[in-house]
């Protein structure tokens, strides 16, 4: 099933061309890390992707629905979002609440609500936070919040604009378990980042916008350590090049293994 | 000259049972790159905060102990006339530190030496070499609320940079920059430090900041842990145990240790790719 589709999308704020003929398939399960530039068009493609714009040409389907004439409140089912500044979503007095807010608009009974808000508060290590004000938090738990948000429904697309930037390294670690659950539960991840290291381990596959144009399209491996694209190679896939070893792909848990593995080979070799 | 100092400084949120800050003490030196990291929570926004004269003023909340920055607290009354322009204050969330005035990035930019009532051609080449030196020049004309968010982040240091601060205070300043940006940035950061300028940032950014501050405070529970060059203990076991991180490498080098025991894989671990690749290949 096609998660997202992109057929020659174009848009334009005013004056300002932001999007240029992109067009890109998303499956269920897959994983794409959306690189780019600062101002590339990458948090564009996320909103066209909401319904939050409209394409000024083309096409976007989400979850199988066109955005055209249809509201971000009709893609709630089935795509979850999370903003670049998660001030922009969140209103409610405690987190418990504003993480039901949207099952609660889907119109769910409120057993159903509750089971749903304690599990993903459980899942990104929230559960202890349930009755505190999302203001009261410190920014990068508050940002979990926001993700809590768009998880609770258990979206078969999620949208995620820059999920760990500004995250202490326990919160980014809490985004990387989700983002890999819940693809293997077989929902479909596009993550705008800048973070190739988060990247590297979370997903699969990369596109790369520079000035509205998506100039590439692959398997991520192929496109890290690019120096014509400025992605840097993460520090396990560097060591993992540089030392020859068999880490396929060079995630760090793989490199870590494969080190070990070449010093105890040395070590043998020594006695 | 020291530019002022943190003496003891304890600080509490209000509402809340625990010190945020429970005796931190903290030199401002100008010409270095003093970086500050450890768990959330641990103390490193705080002590920002309470540096910028914020905390208690804004946030609320009782601190006791010594603040002095150009020989005031900055959280007195009277530090406005003596900070104004002097000390940029640069949060991890730029959208929120916009004007909200400016209709162009020209005028963001300029709207910090206009108010300290520069001439005009002083404003316009402070504006002129802080957009170049941030990379922003070609979105002069633009309007600001319409820019990216990594956009806006430079936005926001451009316009710190117009007025020259003698103090610089960052949280996570690099939160939403594309890799060439934060390169750029934690250069500006020492450049300006090699300036004159006291820079003070809090950032778990490890690989980022390793190469240029010179000075790295671990901060844990309220207090200052663990002080020092930054190499050796970034290459150490105990920033680990205080809840902080170091970098990627250092990351690799313990999680192959936990598989294999070997002195390659023991602490001091290698930080950088060449120092693991050498270590690693006999």
């Amino acid at each position: 099933m096609t998660a997202l589709r992109f057929e020659s999308v174009s848009f334009a704020y005013g004056a300002h061309p932001a999007l240029h003929d992109v067009s890109f398939a998303l499956s269920a399960g897959e994983g794409l890390a959306l690189f780019g530039p600062n101002g590339a068009g990458k948090t564009t493609l996320s909103r066209l992707a909401m319904a939050l714009l409209r394409p000024g040409s083309g096409r976007v389907e989400t979850g199988g629905l066109d955005t055209r004439g249809r509201s971000p409140e009709d893609l709630a089912a089935v795509a979850g979002y999370l903003f670049q500044h998660p001030e922009a979503q969140l209103f409610e007095r405690s987190v418990r609440a504003e993480v039901g807010f949207g099952p609660r608009r889907l119109g769910w009974p409120a057993a159903r609500i509750a089971s749903a808000v304690a599990s993903v508060l459980d899942e990104i290590g929230l559960a202890a936070e349930g009755e505190r004000h999302p203001y009261d938090l410190p920014a990068p738990r508050r940002r979990l919040v926001a993700l809590a948000t768009a998880l609770v429904a258990d979206p078969a697309l999620l949208i995620l604009d820059e999920p760990t930037a500004g995250l202490d390294r326990s919160a980014r670690a809490a985004v990387l378990r989700v983002v890999q659950a819940r693809r293997a539960r077989g929902a479909a991840v596009l993550a705008i980042t800048h973070d190739p290291g988060f990247a590297a381990e979370a997903l699969d596959r990369g596109l790369v916008l520079e000035r509205g144009r998506c100039v590439r399209d692959g398997p991520l491996w192929d496109l890290l350590g690019d120096p014509a694209l400025g992605l840097p190679l993460p520090a396990p896939a560097a060591v993992a090049r540089r030392l020859a070893l068999p880490a396929h792909p060079p995630r760090a848990a793989a490199v870590a293994a494969a080190v070990a593995e070449r010093c105890r080979a040395l070590g043998a070799s020594l006695s | 000259m020291s530019l002022g100092r943190l003496e003891d400084v304890r600080f509490r949120y209000p509402g809340e049972a625990a010190e945020a800050l429970a005796g931190v003490s903290l030199p401002l030196e100008p010409g270095h790159v003093t970086w500050l990291t450890g768990a959330l929570g641990s103390g490193c926004t705080t002590t920002l905060l309470v540096a910028a004269g914020l905390a208690p003023r804004v946030t609320g909340g009782e601190r006791s102990g010594t603040v002095e920055v150009l020989g005031v607290d900055p959280g007195s009354t009277e530090a406005a006339a003596v900070l104004a322009g002097q000390v940029a204050f640069v949060t991890a969330t730029p959208a929120v530190q916009l004007s909200g005035v400016a209709t162009t990035v020209r005028e963001e930019v300029a709207f910090a030496p206009a108010n300290l009532g520069w001439a005009r051609d002083r404003i316009r080449s402070a504006v002129d070499r802080s957009l170049e030196r941030l990379g922003v020049a070609h979105l002069a004309a633009r309007d600001p609320g319409t820019l990216s968010g990594g956009e806006q982040q430079r936005v926001v240091l451009a316009a710190m940079l117009a007025v020259a601060p003698r103090l610089w205070l960052l949280d996570e300043p690099a939160s939403a920059l594309d890799a060439q940006g934060r390169g750029a940035l934690y250069q500006l950061l020492a450049e300006v430090a090699r300036e004159g300028a006291a820079v003070v940032v809090a950032s778990e950014d490890a690989d980022g900041l390793a190469p240029v501050a010179d000075r790295l405070h671990v901060v844990r529970d309220g207090v200052i842990a663990l002080s020092g060059e930054p190499g050796p203990l970034l290459a150490g076991e105990q920033i680990w145990s205080c809840g902080a991180g170091s970098t990627a490498v250092a990351e690799l080098a313990r999680m192959a240790g936990r598989l294999h025991a070997d002195p390659r894989l023991a602490f001091p671990y290698p930080i950088t790719v060449d120092e693991a690749v050498r270590r690693w290949s006999v």
